[in-house]
């Protein structure tokens, strides 16, 4: 038998019985479907955080931690970069008997020069009262050396990064214009912007002023104005090492001219007590996440401690590995109910056609013969079902976008695709579909090839 | 019994049919029913042969283990010198194919086809090409004189018509020997001498050796060569009429 006489003859017995046909095949269509858009769902979730990994060059990013510092450090043991208790990304140094080395800038230069870094700089933030169209919010403010805000690190939607890292100039990001209800990025830029500060005056520290402090008057603490420019508004701000969002960027020339609070924890304030002086945490940026492992062996051995969320990512991937297969899992239970659907149509079918099973044989037709052509027609039913459940799966997915987003829209959230429909989905889908088919055809088929013809003809 | 002389008038020394103390019983639960009882005769290439008898004396089984749909209980059937026994299903299948064409009572056609696609239907399994497949069963169409009706489905014909196709499609793989399992049976007496007739002609003008089971014998007697009487499963009696 010919493959083209295999193929006319399994769409011709199909098509004589087209409802039952399309019915079954609306089985594999549903089935299939759904499958596509539960792993589509999966592997757009895996997409995005990977996306938002990369776009945010994390994945290039390792922090260090003076020794025994950093968030891992604080009294009650929690690791907050790490969340919760998987704190798999810290990884920290013990200097062997020697004194406790301080992030100063002697070590930012010599992490600097590390091979495989391509910048490092203090992880510095100050809280500041932002004054913007006569509205005011407290916001953390990042300094970000201007090199680092044209980089890729930082990405401008808007406008442009600030000129020098002497330059009055301040980047903003979508979040904080939300939050001050700007709906045009391009009109914000050029605009002025008031830091107000709150800075801690000694003066004040005066048994007067301590005086007047517990009589009820002003803490020791003075409020000064910086004015700056909206030079660039950012897709979304700079992750510092807490995780927390600065949705506010300044360069650190201008930042030395702000007078701030030198802590930006109530910890800050023991270790300055201590008498131990540096930064609180280094960013550096690796020139690829390749040398994540060899800077950070380093690093440790000067005696710091380093968190990289590549490791982070690793972990989750295999959160998402699991994700998978449990969504695959229910979209399986779909496929495998369209499966007794073409097994109870194909059984129905050998019933119907047991004469002409039996005629087939008499004329010259062969137990394959009589097989592939029913195999032929699972197939053909699981081929039909995978291209239109894909396509299914597909329009149901883009339809859930739609809503989901347009609903976060009103929240503020920005629309993103939820579903990924990479190319291999689509073949895997359709394989899938044909060989879930196969094997439902493949008992009917053997089923149909044992038929006896002369009981067969003799059938009415 | 006699044994069957060598008939002169076919040159082949191979007999196109050689059956050997053939026997089928059927099981129905525990009951053995006997159909075929020690059944042998001969018949040389080119011959038109009748088997005849009353409705359960094993004419159908018999026609069905000659045309390969049927293993017997005991026995050897060889069509042109070629035992069926040593034929496995596929092998069996083959000899369906290129080895015997088949004609039922009942026709047997298929009814969502039209009457050129069921005679050309078994050429599919043979792996011939769809041009050829159309020339063919044009032409037999055309022979047994149905070509004005070849885009008709079975119900859109007569007995009659339905019968010539179905006699078409035994044709269409050129196969030696001819099975016509009761081909009158479901026609009225007119008809029925027309088809026994076109069989008669294709026997003398394509030198097919035709096996027809029928229960008409004055229809056997007027076209067969050799009519051989069926009774209980065995054979009854063997006549040579020309």
């Amino acid at each position: 038998m010919r493959f083209r006489d295999h193929m006319e003859l399994s769409l011709s017995n199909l098509w004589k019985v087209k409802l039952r046909t399309l019915l079954t095949t609306a089985g594999v269509v549903v089935g299939i479907g759904a499958f596509t858009a539960m792993i589509s769902f999966g592997l757009g979730m895996q997409k995005n955080v990977a996306e938002a990994f990369r776009s945010l060059d994390l994945l290039n990013t390792v922090i260090v931690f003076p020794p025994g510092g950093g968030p891992g450090a604080r009294p009650d043991g929690r690791d907050p970069a790490a969340g919760g208790e998987s704190g798999a990304g810290r990884e920290r140094g013990e200097p062997a008997g020697q004194a406790a080395a301080v992030l100063d800038d002697r070590a930012l230069e010599a992490i600097a020069a590390l091979p495989g870094v391509e910048t490092a700089y203090p992880d510095v933030s100050f809280p500041a009262l932002v004054r913007l169209n006569g509205r005011e919010e407290f916001r953390l403010v990042q300094v970000l050396p201007a090199r680092i805000a044209g980089s890729k690190a930082v990405r401008i939607r808007t406008g442009r990064p600030y000129a020098s890292d002497e330059a009055a100039e301040i980047i903003v990001d979508g979040f904080f214009l939300r939050g001050v209800g700007v709906k045009d990025p391009a009109s914000i830029l050029g605009a002025r912007l008031e830091l107000v500060s709150v800075s801690f005056d000694p003066s004040l520290l005066a048994p007067a002023g301590i005086v007047s402090f517990l009589q009820g008057g002003a803490l020791p603490l003075n409020r000064e104005t910086y004015a700056f420019t909206v030079v660039g508004v950012s897709e979304s701000g700079a992750f510092g090492p807490e995780g927390v969002l600065k949705e506010l960027m300044i360069p650190p020339g201008a930042a030395g001219k702000i007078k701030s609070l030198p802590f930006r924890s109530i910890w800050d304030v023991f270790r300055l007590q201590e008498g131990r002086a540096g930064y609180s945490a280094l960013n550096v940026r690796l020139s690829s996440p390749a040398d994540a492992e060899s800077v950070k062996t380093r690093i440790r051995d000067m005696g710091f401690s380093t968190f990289a969320l590549a490791d982070q990512f690793a972990q989750i991937r295999r959160g998402f590995l699991f994700l998978d297969m449990v969504l695959a899992a229910i979209g399986m239970i779909a496929v495998f109910v369209a499966a007794l659907g073409i097994i109870n149509t194909m059984i129905m079918s050998i019933l119907e056609r047991t004469r002409e099973i039996g005629i087939m044989k008499a004329v010259g037709a062969g137990d394959g013969d009589v097989r592939s052509v029913f195999v032929f027609e699972a197939s053909v039913i699981g081929f039909l079902g995978g291209l239109f459940g894909y396509g299914l799966g597909w329009a149901v997915s883009r339809a859930i976008n739609r809503v989901v987003n347009y609903f976060l829209a009103r929240q503020g959230v920005p629309a993103i695709d939820y579903f990924a429909f990479p190319w291999w989905l689509f073949l895997g889908a359709l394989a899938f579909a044909v060989a879930v088919s196969l094997a439902a055809g493949l008992y009917p088929a053997r089923r149909a090839a044992r038929v006896d013809p002369v009981q067969a003809l003799r059938h009415d | 019994m006699s044994r069957v002389p060598e008939p002169e008038a076919p040159p082949e020394r191979v007999p196109a049919v050689d059956v050997r103390g053939l026997s089928k019983t059927y099981r129905l639960g525990r009951v053995e029913i006997p159909a075929l009882r020690d059944v042998s005769f001969r018949i040389a290439p080119g011959t038109f042969a009748a088997v005849t008898g009353a409705s359960g004396s094993g004419k159908s089984t018999l026609l069905n283990l000659v045309g390969g749909l049927d293993t017997p209980s005991a026995g050897t059937i060889a069509v042109r010198g070629k035992a069926l026994a040593g034929l496995d299903r596929d092998g069996l299948s083959r000899f369906r194919r290129s080895g015997v064409g088949m004609v039922f009572q009942s026709f047997n056609l298929l009814p969502a086809r039209t009457a050129h696609e069921n005679v050309a239907f078994p050429l599919i399994f043979s792996g011939v090409a769809k041009a050829e497949r159309r020339d063919r069963a044009a032409a037999l169409l055309e022979q047994v004189g149905l070509s004005g009706r070849s885009r008709h489905r079975p119900a859109e014909l007569s007995g009659g018509e339905q019968q010539r196709v179905a006699i078409a499609r035994a044709l269409v793989n050129r196969p030696p020997l001819i099975l016509a399992d009761e081909p009158t049976g479901n026609l009225d007496s007119g008809t029925a001498r027309e088809i026994v007739g076109l069989l008669a002609e294709l026997n003398r003008s394509r030198g097919l050796t035709i096996l027809m089971v029928t229960h008409e014998a004055a229809l056997a007697r007027e076209f067969a060569h050799i009519v051989i009487r069926l009774r209980d499963g065995r054979v009854e009696a063997e006549e040579r009429l020309r």
